[in-house]
């Protein structure tokens, strides 16, 4: 068995990491990088979601990744996003209709969220239905996120909304 | 703990399973091989076993090596011979954005949440084990073909003889191609919710009409069986026949007859067979409405 | 204290929308929860479980796990101190019943045998796999009626009988009001039906876990996602045979529980692998051990036996029901009593009859789950309104409005109600959902008496 030291770009760095055999993303971004626990661990089989990172703009699930394929890429989580383009907006708007409750799942909400605006800015309700189909919450019921996605979207679309968006995230 | 292998080139890939054989096992975008089943920490983590109950998928247990295509250029769209064809490696948000037939399309769409589709492949939804594999059900009614590469040189099985097979893997899956269809195709699944369901039953069903009549049919089952399969005795009662309530009633009742599901967490051998029925019957119905 | 009440504009909280505190911490990916806390050298432990439903334990070899890459140590029952047997409610008085691991049998397929402690989760997963034990199986029994009937396999010899004994030696819990005999013979109809619920898991997208972390002066942090804090460092006490003040319990923000987590699961396991080890320990259930180790919200059958007059009236409502406990006590008897005071429902009945088992099985123990003991009460209760309006061919409003409870009305365990709601919730909800109700229906309230 031979560990492999690879590099792998986290959240705008060069890092280089060592990994066994089949270490995931998520082992990687959680035990090696500084604790990066935004992304969490629900279920370790793909399918909660609440591990999600995007790997060079695409959202995926961390969990299922083995990270000795991903060398050279770039890898994505909310820590990293801070000063990424709607980000604000998004947290603004969950913040605004109360859209976590015990938070575990958010993170990967968010980054869903995140993908889903980057690529289609006017998403209808069935199509946000479908963007949070991989993200599981229990405890909200999932409307009040429905909610803050159509809300985040307005604020992006929209200029005045959006300068509220970021003067609630000062506040 | 298994070693991971991720060769640069075909001629490296065809080596490794030369070499390696069945300690070998060849994974994806590892949504399915990547889950911790019930063996996790018994035979490696990850590794999914045929031996343990749960998750199925690698077909080598205690694989000492795991090989990623990633760096293979698996992951294209090559259209061959005025048909279609995909590598093996193309995620399903991209078939999902780029396939030309809806059916493809929407088949690719119902498989998990869009974060699983940017890692999925369509060469890993070939090998799913049953009630999964909803884009290989369309591929099977295109009556698609499989290339595998080996060290001697690549081998071509079509998708129907490969199950009826048994799925045995042998060489690495590059690509999979088929003829542009000569008919409507339609895919309908029946799931437990609309989007990111797990698969009670699908049905894809490719119709050729001739002057009011079925000149081809090819109908496709998933959920429905082992393996993803055709139902030759659903088709044979079309062809020739009108497309009709009369015909489609026959055609569906066969193939409820036919087919072998399976009862698991999802949903009953006997659930299965009635949405067989209903959703081969909704299938050709939307044909009829449509011609 | 103000001796009347703050008019509505000087309230802060009441009326008034409340943002949860911990939201821009949560946006921010920034809380923190137990499974995100890293101590130095800590170890994870993981649980060899029973593969047998019911069976002796005849012999519990640890040697290959202990010998496996990365373990630091394997606990058995052996390693608890007086080995005392505990209860979900041993600190208000329930009796203790269930193992912390397993000495002589095992009584569900899932039930803990052995912990190994080891430097990664991976190695002290491996290791539990190699963990051998050989079992006597002994007949199981998964029905609660079965498990009921003489000659049923008997599982703790606690509780003879497969049943919980509630107070004055009872095998059920009874709420007896009236004759209900008289009242079923003089009623116009008797309607008659079973319902049945199943095991339900609480699925919280963190799973149960917790760290143990040596103080270095014989005292110990225990940093748990657990929803009862104060009882759970108490039963770890209890069970250490440690002074409470050795423990120090620290909740952080909780990823999900609903109830899910109110059970004693980890924690002692978890603390007696930091004292016997000198170092942090991290004990975190799997997605898969959620599913299948964890208590779940406790299966139920219901037997409804109502007399009903043309008029609409219900005067007779007979019930016998079994909670499926599982292989353990933990929380079913408090489970239960919730579940007993709850009949006849919402319902004013002058005639009841309530028995109530706490019945044991080889199934999974059950514990907590949002309003457990309530729920099947009351879906029985609602699903057999509808049927009973059915049978005398009444409007399931009518019946529900014409029944519902009224303030000073008797409850079946002899207290009249107080603040009733139900009529006025009824006609919010009919309203809402655009039902028309008729005039004398609309005009009925819980201050005033049923007609008749």
């Amino acid at each position: 068995m031979t560990a492999k030291i690879l590099s792998l770009n986290v959240n705008g760095r060069d890092e280089t990491i060592l990994c066994d055999g089949l270490t995931t993303l998520q082992e990687v971004l959680r035990d090696q990088l500084g604790l990066l626990t935004s992304v969490k661990d629900g279920c370790t089989q793909g399918g909660c979601g609440s591990c999600s990172v995007l790997v060079d703009g695409e959202l995926w699930l961390s969990c299922l990744a083995p990270v000795a394929a991903l060398a050279g890429r770039a890898v994505m989580t909310l820590e990293g996003l801070k000063q990424s383009a709607g980000i604000a907006a998004i947290q603004q708007s969950f913040i605004d209709n109360s859209a976590a409750q015990c938070g575990f799942c958010t993170p990967g909400m968010i980054l869903t969220v995140k993908a889903l605006l980057d690529a289609n800015p006017e998403p209808s309700h069935d199509e946000i239905l479908e963007a949070l189909s991989g993200n599981l919450c229990r405890c909200t019921g999932y409307l009040p996120i429905v909610e803050a996605v159509k809300d985040a979207a307005a604020r992006l679309s929209g200029g005045a909304d959006a300068a509220r968006a970021s003067e609630g995230r000062e506040g | 703990m298994a070693e991971y292998l991720l060769p640069d080139s075909l001629s490296e890939a065809t080596e490794i399973i030369a070499e390696h054989g069945r300690a070998l096992a060849i994974v994806a975008g590892g949504t399915s091989a990547m889950r911790c089943g019930t063996c996790r920490g018994k035979h490696g983590r990850g590794i999914l076993c045929l031996e343990c109950p749960g998750p199925r998928l690698v077909s080598v247990p205690n694989a000492a090596f795991v090989m990623g295509i990633q760096r293979l250029g698996l992951d294209g769209v090559a259209p061959a011979n005025g048909g279609l064809g995909f590598g093996a490696g193309l995620s399903l948000s991209r078939l999902q954005a780029s396939a030309p037939i809806p059916a493809l399309r929407a088949a690719a769409r119902q498989v998990g949440g869009p974060a699983l589709r940017n890692m999925a492949t369509v060469g890993g939804n070939i090998f799913e084990r049953q009630p999964y594999g909803d884009v290989a059900v369309v591929l099977l009614a295109l009556d698609a073909s499989l290339t595998f590469a080996e060290r001697d040189g690549e081998r071509s099985q079509t998708l129907a003889a490969f199950y009826a097979d048994g799925a045995k893997q042998g060489g690495l899956l590059t690509r999979i191609d088929c003829a542009a269809p000569d008919g409507e195709v339609v895919f309908l699944k029946c799931g437990r919710r609309r989007f990111n369901s797990p698969t009670v039953v699908t049905v894809a069903v490719c119709i050729a009409l001739d002057g009011g009549k079925v000149r081809r049919a090819r109908i496709a089952l998933g959920g429905a069986g082992a393996h993803p399969m055709r139902c030759a005795a659903a088709e044979e009662l079309l062809i020739g026949a009108a497309l009709d309530p009369t015909s489609i009633a026959a055609a569906a009742a066969a193939a409820a007859d036919a087919c072998d599901p399976a009862t698991d967490v999802v949903a009953s051998e006997w659930y299965r067979r009635r949405m067989v029925a209903t959703y081969v019957r909704r299938a050709l119905g939307e044909i009829e409405q449509g011609s | 204290m103000a001796s009347e009440a703050p008019k509505a504009e000087a309230l802060n909280v009441v009326g008034q929308p409340v943002k949860l505190r911990d939201l821009k911490k949560h946006v921010g990916g920034q809380t923190s929860y137990c499974d995100d806390l890293r101590f130095p050298r800590m170890l994870h432990l993981k649980m060899h479980r029973s593969v047998q439903p019911h069976a002796k334990l005849l012999a519990v070899d640890t040697a290959a796990a202990a010998r496996s890459e990365g373990v630091v140590r394997v606990l058995t029952h052996a390693d608890l101190p007086g080995g005392e047997l505990w209860s979900g409610l041993a600190t208000v008085g329930g009796a203790g019943d269930e193992p912390v691991l397993a000495s002589d049998k095992v009584r569900w397929k899932g039930e803990a045998i052995a912990a190994v402690v080891a430097r990664t989760p991976e190695q002290a997963e491996a290791a539990a796999a190699k963990v051998k034990v050989r079992y006597e199986p002994l007949p199981a029994v998964f029905d609660v009626e079965e498990a009921l009937a003489a000659g049923a396999p008997n599982l703790i010899a606690h509780w003879p009988g497969n049943h919980y004994i509630f107070g004055d030696d009872h095998a059920a819990a009874q709420i007896r009001l009236g004759d209900v005999e008289k009242a079923l013979a003089e009623a116009d109809r008797v309607v008659e039906n079973v319902y049945q619920t199943s095991p339900i898991e609480q699925a919280p997208l963190e799973t149960i876990g917790c760290v143990a972390v040596p103080d270095g002066d014989g005292r110990y942090t225990v940093h748990t996602g657990s929803q009862s804090l104060s009882s759970t460092l108490k039963s770890v006490a209890a069970y250490l045979g440690l002074p409470a003040n050795r423990l120090r319990f620290v909740s952080g923000s909780v990823g999900g529980g609903f109830g899910g987590k109110a059970d004693l699961a980890v924690e002692v396991t978890a603390t007696l692998a930091a004292i016997k080890t000198g170092r942090p320990v991290k004990y975190r259930y799997t997605r898969e051990e959620e599913m299948f180790a964890s208590s779940t919200r406790a299966a139920w059958r219901v037997y409804i036996k109502d007399g009903v007059m043309n008029d609409g009236r219900i005067v007779a409502r007979k019930v016998t029901t079994y909670h499926d406990s599982g292989a353990y006590l933990r929380m079913s008897n408090y489970g239960a009593m919730k579940h007993s005071t709850h009949w006849p429902g919402p319902y004013t009945v002058a005639n009841v009859w309530v028995d109530v088992y706490c019945v044991f099985t080889n199934r999974t123990p059950s514990g907590a789950m949002r309003g457990f003991g309530i729920m099947p009460a009351s879906f029985a209760i609602e699903v057999q309104m509808d049927r009973v309006a059915k049978a005398i061919g009444m409007d399931p409003w009518r019946l529900r409005l014409l029944n519902a409870y009224r303030n000073g009305d008797m409850r079946g365990h002899h207290r009249a109600v107080k603040d009733a709601a139900m009529i006025e919730t009824i006609q919010a909800t009919a309203k809402l959902s655009e039902q028309n109700l008729t005039g004398d229906l609309q005009s009925l309230s819980s201050w005033r008496q049923k007609a008749g």
